[in-house]
């Protein structure tokens, strides 16, 4: 198990934008997490990223308990780590936009270009290294933002909607990569997303959010949970919502 | 109109032959405006990004207060100065009055605000996602700041550039602090105010050229830097 959580809420002012009693995310699984605009998945994302605190609840990784502290969050962040709806990349080359993740980590010189190289050939973009990350398209610099979080080797990368810039070649690519990723490094995704074909295609386990509560079984105003139920597909978290 | 020609063309023949009088009076202008310059930066960007970039209580004031210094008159800053440096103020034994390092102090005083206001600006104008990123790759909370202050560089060195122009042109703490003495403290701007009280117009309008042209290389500079801030 990666994640356990329970009795997790986030408050903005007075209004409650996650209320989740139970969550379990397994190791090695790619998660969709769906729902309407505003119903709380970037929120949840943020938080699975130790990027914001909840307001309430106890989050375990990796089975210890995680304080939200600075000093203690660092290195949590160190091993999960989220590529935005838009991803901005660093105003110099691909290559040093990958490199920053190596440098922090104090990984060698020859190490850091091995693992470049590596990053960049996963993503199809090796021949863009040298190029002003700047004056990328959507696409590309959707992808390098992913080799660039990939290059860190992370145990869980976050994604918050990875195709909804991008054009269908693109997106295609991505899907392609995540699913390579999760197959031969066994790293944990969970992917937000409005496309009910990524889900089918991508995902081993889907989490419905509503109101910024997981939906059950039951679905309630979600059309797609039934179908989703019928094909088999709805993951074994759903039963913790 | 005979006036301004004759005046303007001996005033480029001055220029032309690089007359050493009106060489030193620019050399002292820029040593004194760069000086200042440097210790403003120094003291200007960190203040401004750490105001820039940290939470705390009473910041929106901090700002309004910065922004009201931004129009303080250099005659003020004079004035100010010199009730501290003047033989009778509490720094009147350094025997700071009319040499250089009083107009430093002064014009530091001037531009210590520019700096930290367009510093804080250019770091407020940086996308949070910045931030964001470089957190969510690992990065502790001073390497997370190296990348919000590089991203911010073209908007700060802009900042600096500009304060540069402000100094080089200001006349009233070099007149009031550093006496306008020849060959020591006299600088671009208080040749041209005692050239002008003299009715010799011909170095002032030398002066005035190269001022200009300093002001054109300058702003030529921040459109290049501000214009970087957009890419």
């Amino acid at each position: 198990m990666v994640y356990d959580i329970s009795q997790l809420t986030k408050v903005y002012g007075n209004r409650t934008v996650l209320d989740i009693p139970l969550l379990e995310i397994e190791k090695g699984s790619i998660y969709a997490l769906l729902g309407p605009n505003g119903a709380g998945k970037t929120t949840l994302l943020n938080i699975l990223g130790f990027l914001e605190p909840p307001t309430t609840g106890n989050i375990f990784y990796r089975l210890h308990p995680v304080k939200f502290s600075e000093s203690y969050l660092q290195p949590l962040r160190k091993v999960v780590v989220m590529v935005g709806q838009h991803p901005i990349l660093f105003t110099t080359t691909v290559y040093k936009n990958i490199e920053f993740g190596l440098k922090i980590r104090q990984i060698p010189k020859k190490e850091r270009d091995l693992i470049i190289e590596e990053s960049l050939d996963l993503v199809g973009m090796r021949h863009f290294a040298q190029a002003p990350a700047h004056r990328l398209s959507g696409g590309e610099t959707q992808r390098v933002a992913i080799a660039r979080a990939l290059a860190v080797n992370p145990e869980v990368l976050l994604c918050d909607e990875p195709t909804s810039s991008v054009d269908a070649e693109n997106q295609v690519a991505i899907i392609n990569i995540l699913r390579q990723i999760n197959g031969i490094k066994k790293i944990t995704i969970v992917f937000t997303t409005h496309d009910r074909f990524q889900v089918t295609s991508l995902s081993h386990h889907i989490l419905f959010l509503d109101h910024g509560k997981l939906a059950t079984d039951t679905g309630e105003n979600f059309f797609t949970a039934n179908r989703f139920s019928e094909r088999g597909l709805l993951g074994p978290t759903r039963s913790h919502s | 109109m005979d006036l301004l020609v004759d005046s303007l063309l001996s005033a480029l023949l001055l220029v032309a032959s690089m007359d050493p009088e009106m060489v030193a009076i620019v050399a002292v202008s820029l040593k004194v405006s760069g000086i200042s310059t440097v210790f403003a930066s120094l003291m200007g960007v960190p203040f401004g990004f750490l105001v820039a970039f940290e939470s705390f209580p009473g910041k929106r004031m901090l700002i309004t207060c910065l922004n009201t210094l931004l129009a303080l008159p250099t005659v003020v800053i004079g004035l100010f100065v010199y009730a501290f440096i003047s033989r009778r103020g509490i720094f009147g034994p350094l025997d700071l009055l009319y040499t250089q390092k009083a107009m430093v102090i002064g014009q530091t005083i001037l531009i210590l605000p520019i700096i930290a206001t367009f510093t804080i600006a250019a770091i407020s104008k940086i996308d949070d996602r910045y931030r964001k990123t470089a957190m969510t790759l690992g990065a502790n909370r001073v390497q997370t700041a190296l990348v919000v202050f590089r991203e911010a560089r073209f908007g700060i060195v802009a900042a600096i550039i500009v304060a540069f122009g402000r100094v080089i042109a200001e006349v009233g703490i070099s007149m009031m602090l550093g006496g306008n003495a020849r060959g020591f403290t006299r600088t671009m701007t208080t040749a041209m105010a005692l050239e002008y009280d003299k009715g010799q117009f011909t170095l002032a309008v030398a002066l005035g050229i190269i001022l200009m042209g300093l002001s054109f290389g300058i702003n030529l500079l921040f459109h290049f830097f501000q214009g970087r801030t957009r890419v």
